[in-house]
């Protein structure tokens, strides 16, 4: 793996609101082909990493870079267009657009109306409920159905890394099972991630590197199958 | 045929004030569409919103005054040059004065607290209300009288003129330019993901910023619309005029739902035609009394307004 090319690469990132500092000094790598996930419990930071990486919190030191492109001074809009895409804590699923217009939002950088259409099928095969739920209002979906709209908002902008934070938030267990499924399914399709998770247990199984994260730290990182059976992890994080 | 169902007079006489009204509601309505578009996307009250108005009726007058076009008798050909001019400028004017205000006014306080902006908007209201006052005086001026008030339904004992087929002619058009803007262009979906998640609306490559900038250009455009329909109608404009028909606008937008364009028009009809019901059978002081009961009135059984949005955000 780590003969793989860096995707994203996150040196001494600081960032926080007003006059706290949440993040300290992080730094994180993403390789091509990569399923990579930061384990942290709530309050760690793990949402802000995410979103400075997409922008919407400004970074105050340190550096993003992108697939060659550094990201640390571009306005969130712009990052969307280098390939980077979220599907974000909460799910943020835009409550009066119908499901399809959702995932034509998600598709809003792109200008090949017809590869549009083609990948809207193509989500649509891999979550039939999204296809049999095209014209309802995203905000009448249940949530694990509002997890697959999410999830299938953000790969509409045929990201070459997807960020996803929290999928299980919320879900029934079986839910959960699929969602992780599909992630793996996408990431076999190409798609690197860098999925941010509480349920550590889910994350760690489907992952190939884990971080961990506590209080804006980055307090150890490892292969995922060696940070499950860390005695450590195991009882912080796994509740064992 | 209509003689043998000949009409009773009073019913003439309401026919005659529910026209007056839906003329009158669907200029409110123009307005009120900008109120509810730009609350709609970053919950800001425009309190200038009506003043913006104002300032639009006096450019298609100053129009009118630069083409020496001031009366009916105009050769018709002019008299269109001059009604399509009003209509290219003023809406061209208002927007771009609206762009512009958001721009080096309210943009700088997006992240201050809401009672900032909302002060600062009053503010602008002000400052418009005196540019307009500078501008025209302080005593009303009269618009030019340019379209015949010939009736177009002779017989039938009611009342249609050439004056009510314009306003018509001109604010049902625009508002079905709106809806299919907002409906079914990327821009209008970009415009309702960012009202109803702006965070998310980032997330997808969305500049906000330019799409808050098209919602005033929009806003601004139908205000500068109604601006001149309201000249023609009226045929007479003052710097104060913005106040009370902003108000009514405003007040159309929170009884339709702010937030949502159909609720404006359907809003600003209805304020439209209690208002002339009441003129008409009240007097003109209860007028305004009744349309500010009914809007409470709907208000305590729907507090998000007529058809304020019912669905609600699972989180
Ligand atoms: N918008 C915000 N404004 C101020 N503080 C925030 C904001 N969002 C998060 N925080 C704070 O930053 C810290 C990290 O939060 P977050 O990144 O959401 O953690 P996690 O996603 O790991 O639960 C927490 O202390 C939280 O209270
Ligand atoms: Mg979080």
């Amino acid at each position: 793996m780590s003969a793989a090319s860096p995707l994203l690469v996150v040196e001494n990132l600081e960032a926080g609101y007003g006059p706290i500092n949440v993040l300290h000094r992080l730094s994180l790598t993403v390789h091509v082909g990569e399923i990579v996930t930061i384990i942290g419990a709530n309050g760690a930071g793990k949402t802000t990493t995410l979103n400075t990486i997409c922008g919407l919190v400004k970074a105050r030191t340190g550096r993003i870079v992108f697939n060659g492109h550094d990201l640390t001074q571009l306005p969130p809009h712009n990052i969307v267009r280098l390939g980077l895409a979220q599907s974000p804590e909460g799910r943020k699923i835009f409550p009066r657009l119908t499901v399809r217009e959702n995932l034509e939002m998600g598709a809003y950088t792109r200008t090949d109306p017809e590869g549009v259409a083609a990948d809207i099928q193509k989500w649509y095969k891999m979550f039939p409920i999204l296809e049999k739920r095209k014209s309802q209002l995203g905000g009448l979906l249940s949530g694990g159905e509002q997890q697959m709209l999410a999830i299938a908002r953000a790969l509409m902008a045929r990201p070459k890394l997807l960020l996803l934070d929290e999928p299980s938030l919320g879900l029934a267990p079986q839910v959960v099972v699929q969602i992780f499924a599909v992630i793996q399914e996408l990431n076999r399709q190409g798609v690197s991630v860098l999925l941010v998770e509480q349920n550590a247990r889910m994350a760690l199984k489907i992952a190939h590197r884990g971080y961990v994260l506590e209080t804006g730290r980055i307090t150890g990182t490892d292969r995922a199958d060696l940070l499950l059976h860390d005695p450590r992890i195991r009882q912080a994080y796994l509740g064992e | 045929m209509f003689e043998l169902l000949a009409i009773h007079p009073a019913v003439a006489e309401l026919g005659q004030f529910l026209i007056l009204g839906l003329v009158l509601g669907s200029l409110y309505a123009l307005i009120a569409i900008g109120y509810t578009m730009v609350y709609g996307i970053i919950e800001l009250i425009n309190f200038a919103h009506g003043d913006l108005f104002m300032l639009g009726s006096f450019l298609a007058l100053g129009v009118a005054i630069g083409l020496g076009v001031l009366t009916a008798d105009a050769e018709v050909a002019w008299v269109i040059l001059t009604i399509v001019l009003m209509l290219i400028l003023t809406p061209l004017f208002c927007a771009c004065l609206n762009v512009t205000v958001d721009r080096i006014i309210y943009r700088p306080l997006r992240k201050s607290p809401k009672l900032t902006v909302i002060v600062s908007a009053i503010g602008v209201s002000f400052i418009f209300m005196n540019i307009g006052l500078f501008w025209r005086g302080a005593t009303p001026v009269k618009f030019p009288d340019l379209i015949a008030d010939t009736n177009l339904i002779e017989g039938t004992g009611f009342r249609f003129t050439w004056k009510d087929a314009m306003v018509v002619g001109i604010t049902v058009p625009a508002m079905i330019a709106l809806t299919v803007l907002v409906k079914f262009t990327t821009l209008g979906k970009a415009m309702r993901a960012t009202a109803q998640n702006p965070l998310a609306a980032q997330l997808m490559g969305i500049n906000v910023n330019r799409v808050i900038s098209a919602t005033f250009a929009i806003g601004g455009a139908l205000a500068g619309i109604a601006s001149v329909v309201y000249g023609l109608y009226i045929k007479s404009v003052d710097y104060q005029m913005g106040f009370q028909n902003g108000l009514y606008a405003f007040t159309a937008a929170v009884l339709g739902g702010v937030g949502n364009i159909p609720g404006a028009v359907l809003g600003g009809l209805v304020i439209g035609v209690v208002g002339e019901l009441g003129k008409a059978y009240l007097g003109a002081k209860w007028s305004e009394a009744l349309i500010f009961g009914i809007l409470i009135i709907i208000l305590l059984f729907r507090p998000t307004g007529l058809l304020g949005a019912r669905t609600r955000e699972k989180v």
